[in-house]
């Protein structure tokens, strides 16, 4: 008896201890919000709504008598994530479907190699690479310094490519095999098997591919700061220099104090919200799922 | 699909059902006159397949007679569905399945170089084991084929829905749920509406690769009794592994079987049902069914 | 437009996504192993000192901060994660708290790596007074790297069969006995090729690093709370303040380095997971 009583109680133990490890995750989470948000404290009280405006003048010797609007970098943000999603999206989509249903079974193993290998390079060597072939070649095809929302655009599609193939090939793996064999097996073609069978049951994980690769993009920072221009101007045209958010911040972190350094918090503050509000989209998505 | 005359209602809805019915039937067998009523709809001549080194069939040589139930019957393992699937082509989706001989449709070779496979699986329907509808909604569902064809126009596909439903005996129980999700029904509703899926897309002939098998015993007679109604304007082929099934719906039987493992199937025996439950000629056929039955 | 001819156009519109997606990867590959392996594989570069303002410097106090780093994040992450995920895997039912674990791995697996960095510089490097230092770095990094250690471990400890657990229990074992002594040695395999997976990514990573861990230095660092500068960060800085002439020679020697890391890992991790999956079906077929 007193024997079962000792392995209980270190079973106990143990539980306990294991749980607190795996209570890290909660205390991680909620410390990085409480941080974030502690920091951008001082930026959110003395600028106010200033911090949703374009006036981005900061002030290095004397931070607080400086302007530090965002608009225009949280403008950089979604251009750059939408133009990226416009590029990546139908790419990779299309490409999950080439591996599973149209390429050879013998070449599957290799292009799902690829793609792993495409996820596995370094953000700054995909930056390095954008810098150095994509934005010269931009710059002379256009006309412009190459710099920009386009350049930022096709890196940021590369970045979420493995993204978007990986989460949606598997959601068209998990389709039965029958709901291709009845679609076929009524003398529909191919692509009207695709198109009308496959793509709308697996509409729900494709749209979770497509969300998770946006929150990648929005939240993309090497890559973005190497090929965006890092100008602190508001712009809507594809080969003008602008900043977006991450890019901001990186780029600004080492040298700023004060009021400076808490607005960088503050656009950190928001870049957290928004990829929080697409994890939540996720959860909303694959939780209708389960009802159906 | 709302009728404005409800009290006649149920009356001429029958009334024109059948007569739509009779369209239908003169159509069809004005569309089969060059070949004769009594040559049969699908012939096989020392048809072999294999995937890959393995073969699954040698020298099957069957002839499906139009407007019947023809059952294949035999062990698990035989070839009986790969046999089925060699009819509308289904086995081509496997990567290093070979098919040698002949398979002709109305006298026409369907392996032949150039042969419409996308037709031929119009022509030739098919009902798989599982039920397996879209999830998508009942009415969806029956519409695929038809849309698939092009087919846009709201009324004619409500008519064609309708239709294939009372076909499949299944429209007095969805009517009301034609909206609802297809993952909703019962097993045996799916699997009617998998028929009806198949019948909306007019074919000749349907191919059922044990359609009951995941049903209950009550499910199954509806879909035996639904068989037996659609013989009259169909060619069926039904692989089953229930010999009651096979005796009860079918009017020929062709017994599958392998002598050796490894081996590839080899049709044994193929007649008249009737005639091969009671006196088959072959004693492998004979030792199978007596076997089962007992 | 006919069926057929839609089908065609549409399988000819798959083969042309699918061949840029390839294109894609081959060309970056490509580039930067065309530019920059000579330099990568020459010694002098890899066991150089950095120059600061002139040309000729070497990497090779960012191989060691690169190096050191991920050890220091592996010590700190891996106990962690694989407490965590036998928790999850063998001991929580499926509950509020459970929920609330595992939507904060997901918001934690989702969130940018720059959030983590300026969490780790705030907290790691000012509020504990660490300073640029490995240390700072690997807890920033570790906390980042925490979701993908934690699930990968979670599926391998899941994949072991249950019968073993079964068997374990019948014969009189504790939970954590049968956790020690079967689930984990069973799981070690698929363990190790998410660690591998995971070094990878903290080989690669630079957003959470620079400010936390540091972005250049010229002498290999020693304790773990010297300021390093990791490969990926010293990549990043050398071309963007383009201070030594010669930048462009070290980023494409460094980043081809660099890359062949990387793959060299992804490589491990897909030979041992294939290696898992193997004795998986072996076991299947012997059961």
């Amino acid at each position: 008896m007193k024997g079962s009583n000792g392995a209980g109680g270190r079973e106990r133990v143990i539980r306990f201890a294991l749980f607190a490890m795996a209570s890290i995750s909660i205390f991680s989470v909620l410390l990085i919000l409480l941080f974030i948000f502690k920091e951008s404290l001082p930026a959110i009280r003395s600028q106010g709504f200033t911090l949703l405006t374009t006036n981005w003048s900061p002030n290095v010797s004397d931070p607080s008598a400086g302007s530090y609007g965002m608009l225009a970098f949280l403008n950089g943000t979604i251009l750059t994530t939408l133009g990226g999603m416009a590029l990546g999206a139908p790419l990779g989509v299309g490409t999950a479907v080439f591996i599973i249903q149209i390429a050879p079974e013998r070449i599957e193993g290799i292009l799902r190699r690829g793609i792993e290998m495409l996820a596995g390079i370094p953000s700054v060597i995909i930056g390095w690479f954008g810098l150095t072939l994509l934005v010269p070649y931009i710059a002379r095809v256009t006309g412009t310094s190459g710099y920009g929302i386009l350049a930022a655009s096709i890196v940021l599609a590369v970045m979420v490519l493995p993204t978007v193939v990986v989460l949606s090939m598997e959601a068209l793996k998990s389709l039965p095999h029958e709901l291709e064999e009845a679609s076929l097996a009524m003398g529909a073609t191919r692509w009207q098997t695709i198109r009308h069978a496959l793509l709308p049951a697996a509409r729900r994980g494709i749209l979770v591919a497509v969300i998770l690769g946006m929150g990648r993009a929005i939240g993309e920072t090497m890559a973005v700061q190497m090929v965006v221009g890092n100008a602190r101007q508001l712009a809507f045209s594809l080969t003008e220099r602008t900043s977006t958010l991450t890019s901001r911040i990186i780029t600004d972190m080492g040298e700023s104090t004060g009021v400076f350094r808490s607005a960088l918090f503050a656009q950190g503050l928001v870049l957290l919200l928004l990829v929080m509000l697409l994890i939540l989209g996720v959860k909303l998505v694959s939780r209708d799922k389960k009802v159906k | 699909m709302v009728d404005e005359t409800p009290i006649d209602d149920t009356k001429t809805r029958i009334s024109e059902y059948s007569r739509r019915c009779a369209d239908s039937f003169t159509r069809e067998t004005r569309m089969e006159e060059p070949t004769k009523e009594s040559e049969p709809r699908i012939t096989t001549d020392s048809l072999s397949m294999s995937y890959g080194e393995f073969k699954a069939l040698e020298d099957i040589t069957v002839q499906v007679p139009r407007r019947s139930i023809t059952a294949i019957i035999g062990p698990s393992g035989c070839g009986k569905s790969s046999l089925l699937r060699c009819f509308n082509r289904m086995n081509d989706l496997v990567e290093g399945c070979r098919v040698t001989g002949e398979v002709k449709l109305d006298g026409e070779d369907i392996y032949a170089p150039g042969y419409d496979v996308i037709q031929l699986r119009r022509t030739v329907g098919m009902v798989f084991q599982r039920p397996n509808p879209f999830p998508k909604t009942v009415y969806d569902n029956v519409a695929y084929g038809p849309r698939l064809s092009g087919v846009k126009d709201k009324e004619r596909l409500n008519r064609v829905v309708e239709e294939s439903l009372k076909k499949a005996a299944l429209w007095e129980e969805v009517k009301g749920k034609l909206k609802g999700s297809a993952m909703n029904l019962s097993g045996g509703q799916q699997q009617r509406l998998c028929i009806a899926r198949v019948l909306a897309v007019e074919p000749e002939v349907i191919l059922l690769d044990e359609p009951c098998s995941a049903l209950d015993p009550v499910a199954t007679q509806r879909v035996e009794d639904l068989l037996a109604e659609l013989k009259e304007r169909y060619t069926m082929v039904i692989v089953t592994h229930n010999m009651q099934q096979a005796a009860r719906v079918s009017d020929f039987t062709a017994f599958v079987m392998i002598e050796n493992q490894g081996e590839p199937g080899k049709v044994v025996e193929f007649g008249d049902t009737n005639h091969m439950f009671t006196n088959p000629v072959d004693e492998r056929t004979e030792r199978y069914i007596t076997g089962r039955f007992g | 437009m006919k069926p057929k001819t839609a089908d065609r156009i549409a399988t000819i519109v798959f083969w042309l996504l699918g061949g840029i997606t390839v294109g894609v990867l081959l060309f970056i590959i490509l580039q930067i192993f065309g530019r920059g392996l000579l330099t990568a594989l020459n010694p002098k570069f890899l066991l150089g000192k950095p120059e600061a303002m002139k040309e000729g410097g070497g990497i090779f106090p960012m191989i060691i901060s690169s190096l050191y780093l991920t050890g220091l994040t592996l010590l700190i992450a891996l106990p962690v994660s694989l407490g965590a995920a036998i928790y999850l895997a063998e001991y929580s039912r499926e509950g509020r708290v459970t929920g609330a674990i595992r939507f904060c791995v997901d918001s934690l697996a989702g969130l940018p790596s720059i959030v983590f960095g300026i969490f780790g510089m705030t907290l790691f490097v000012i509020y504990f007074g660490w300073g640029y230092s490995l240390i700072a770095g690997a807890f920033t990094c570790a906390i980042l790297n925490l979701p993908t250690l934690m699930r990968s471990s979670e599926e391998s400890i899941r994949s072991v069969p249950g019968t073993y657990r079964e068997a374990s229990f019948s014969l009189g074992a504790t939970r954590w006995t049968t956790v020690r002594q079967v689930v984990l040695p069973s799981a070690t395999p698929g363990i190790l090729a998410g660690t591998m997976l995971t070094i990878g990514r903290i080989l690669g990573e630079s957003a959470a690093i620079v400010y936390t861990a540091g972005l250049f230095v010229r002498k290999a660092p020693t304790s773990p709370m010297d300021t390093a500068a990791p490969l990926a960060s010293y990549i990043w800085y050398a071309q963007t303040e383009a201070l030594i002439p010669d930048f462009r020679r070290v980023v494409d020697g460094g980043a081809a380095f660099l890359l062949l890391l990387v793959l060299l890992m992804n490589f491990l991790a897909r030979r041992l997971a294939r290696y898992y999956q193997r004795k998986k079906l072996a076991g299947g077929a012997d059961g």
